[in-house]
């Protein structure tokens, strides 16, 4: 290993040690503020060490990694979102009970693991990526102790997300059986070349695909979400929908893509199928749901039907979609979820559409952020929402998908109904004692975070070009 | 070793998996899902180790290793989690604790 192959790698060596500080400081100084600094510090540091590693890119680093422009951009988006969701955290943690700082520390660890994800040119690196993350998660939703419904929300997680990484190592044992190599970039050759059984090819792709599938919460692997989404603390759930997600979809185009037309080909239907089932299957659900937090869950499935549009589309303008998707997703869903950790209390989460009645007369600012952020997710002009959904309908119809056109648009119509209901719920009179929620009032690094979110989501929305460069720089390497 | 054809071992391993799957589906106390995640993570073990051998590379057996190690992580953590609902629920049934519903 050579020094520049460390500069490669310094953002994730960088969050690694951060780690082991924040470890370490928990164990010799217990104290909520410092880690939390400690924390953000880490964060920042690892995001410096991004141009760093961006003047070797494209590098490959053992057969495992792979350090490229598409790997650091998507590990720059999930580094930004680590950031504030430990900036969410900490309002929240501080009204929690019991120990603190070592939420830090998992939310390090599964950054962590969403970093090493995207930079992965390796089954072994998936693996090993995938499982911090995983790890990480379990405990970070069944964070709150005492709170049944966070246990139930762990167990559950832990028990499906167990289930599905042992259907995507199967998967990859079954194409390591076929073709002798477990690179992706060797795999492409081995398909290209021809001779490979298809039967346990297309087996092995298939169960690999059911893992993705559930990571990503699509139709038909959806069941998990409502579930944890609901039973998470706020701020592990704006994690699941932004990082876990996040990541496994630039690693699912990453591996798609670099397959070839020819495994491209044989899944289209397939993933045809799941996309338009989400984007039904997710609008449907959320129709029916009195729970904000179960509701946002529903509708993370029908977007990440609309992204999977992106990805079917292919080539360089579907992929640039797709991560100008799902950059304008995470702001949104952030600001979102932003919002409901705000305004939870120690007992529980706010999640019922009642703790919103009326919210904009009692608490105006967070009552505009949750609106900024509803409209966005429902794709209004000049939300960061509008110009992801825009650029999706692009990518579908230049790739000439009709089928999956008129699908996102019904179901963009279907998804005006329950946000807009949330945002009228929350303009409405309620006489002052039937107020349900007291709301405690906002740490400073919630609200510089919920500004920043808004800000951002309105400059996406308004003037996308310097996203979308960026992004077209990043994508040219990994898309012919 | 080499007598044995791979598919041999992919079929065993692929029975496994099934056995596997089948008791996280119908078994209702947690430690015996926990046990049947085992023995899916063992029988995707098993199947690397099978291709690794059709290779003559020790790949596969790196992967087991991986495996192992994460499989390990990963029931500490259930078994923390175990406990928790123990405290909670008072039972290792896991139709008790299964309230969020819509």
């Amino acid at each position: 290993m050579t020094a520049s192959d460390l500069a490669a790698l310094s953002p994730l060596i960088t969050i690694a040690l951060m780690v082991l500080a924040v470890m370490l400081a928990i164990a010799f100084y217990r104290h909520h503020l410092v880690t939390f600094i400690l924390t953000l510090a880490g964060i920042t540091l690892a995001f410096l060490m991004l141009p760093v590693a961006a003047a070797q890119a494209p590098r490959q680093v053992t057969a495992l990694l792979i350090l490229d422009r598409y790997a650091l951009f998507y590990m720059g988006l999930l580094l930004i979102a680590s950031f504030v969701v430990a900036l969410l955290s900490y309002g929240y943690l501080d009204r929690h009970e019991g120990a603190r700082e070592e939420f830090y520390l998992l939310l390090l660890l599964a950054t962590l693991g969403g970093a090493a994800l995207v930079a992965s040119s390796h089954f072994a690196a998936v693996f090993l990526g995938l499982e911090t993350l995983s790890v990480a998660l379990y405990v970070l939703i069944a964070y709150p102790r005492t709170r049944a419904r966070s246990i139930e929300a762990g167990i559950k997680y832990l028990i499906l997300a167990a289930a599905s990484a042992a259907f995507m190592l199967f998967g990859m044992a079954l194409v390591y059986a076929e073709t002798g190599t477990m690179e992706f970039a060797r795999l492409a050759g081995v398909l290209a070349g021809g001779g490979a059984r298809q039967g346990l090819l297309l087996t092995g792709q298939a169960m690999i695909f059911i893992g993705v599938g559930f990571k990503l919460a699509v139709a038909p692997f959806h069941v998990w979400a409502p579930d944890v989404y609901e039973g998470a603390p706020a701020p592990v759930t704006a994690f699941i929908a932004t990082l876990s997600k996040g990541a496994m979809f630039a690693l699912l185009l990453r591996y798609f893509t670099g397959l070839g037309d020819q495994a491209y080909q044989s899944f289209f239907l397939v993933v045809a199928v799941i996309a338009i089932a989400s984007m039904f299957v997710g609008n449907l659900l959320a129709l029916v749901q009195t729970n904000v937090k179960r509701l946002l869950a529903c509708s993370s499935i029908a977007h990440l039907g609309y992204l999977l549009v992106a990805f079917l589309a292919g080539g360089s303008l579907g992929s640039t979609a797709a991560a100008f998707y799902l950059a304008a997703y995470f702001v949104t869903i952030l600001g979102a979820f932003g919002v409901i950790a705000a305004l939870s209390r120690r007992e529980r989460d706010a999640d019922s559409l009642d703790d919103y009645r009326g919210l904009f007369w009692r608490r105006p600012g967070l009552a505009s952020v949750f609106s900024a952020a509803l409209l966005s997710l429902s794709g209004i002009p000049l939300t960061a929402g509008f110009m992801g959904k825009l650029y999706v309908l692009i990518a579908g119809v230049r790739s000439a998908l009709w089928l999956m056109v008129v699908a996102l648009a019904v179901n963009t119509v279907i998804g005006f109904y329950y946000y807009l209901r949330i945002a009228f719920n929350m303009f409405r009179d309620v006489p002052a004692e039937e107020v349900s929620l007291t709301a405690p009032s906002l740490s400073l690094a919630g609200s510089v975070a919920l500004v920043a979110l808004t800000l951002s989501l309105v400059w996406v929305g308004v003037y996308p070009s310097p996203l979308i460069h960026t992004i077209q720089s990043a994508v040219a390497g990994v898309v012919p | 070793m080499a007598s044995i054809p791979m598919e041999y071992g992919l079929l065993l391993a692929g029975v496994l998996f099934a056995l596997g799957f089948i008791g996280v589906l119908v078994r209702r106390n947690i430690i015996f899902i926990l046990m049947s995640l085992e023995i899916m993570l063992n029988a995707a073990g098993l199947a690397f180790i099978v291709a690794g051998a059709r290779w003559m590379q020790p790949d596969g057996q790196v992967m087991y290793l991986f495996i192992l190690s994460m499989a390990a992580a990963e029931v500490s953590v259930g078994l923390a989690l175990v406990l928790r609902l123990y405290h909670e629920f008072d039972t290792l049934d896991t139709d008790a604790a299964s309230q969020m519903r819509g």
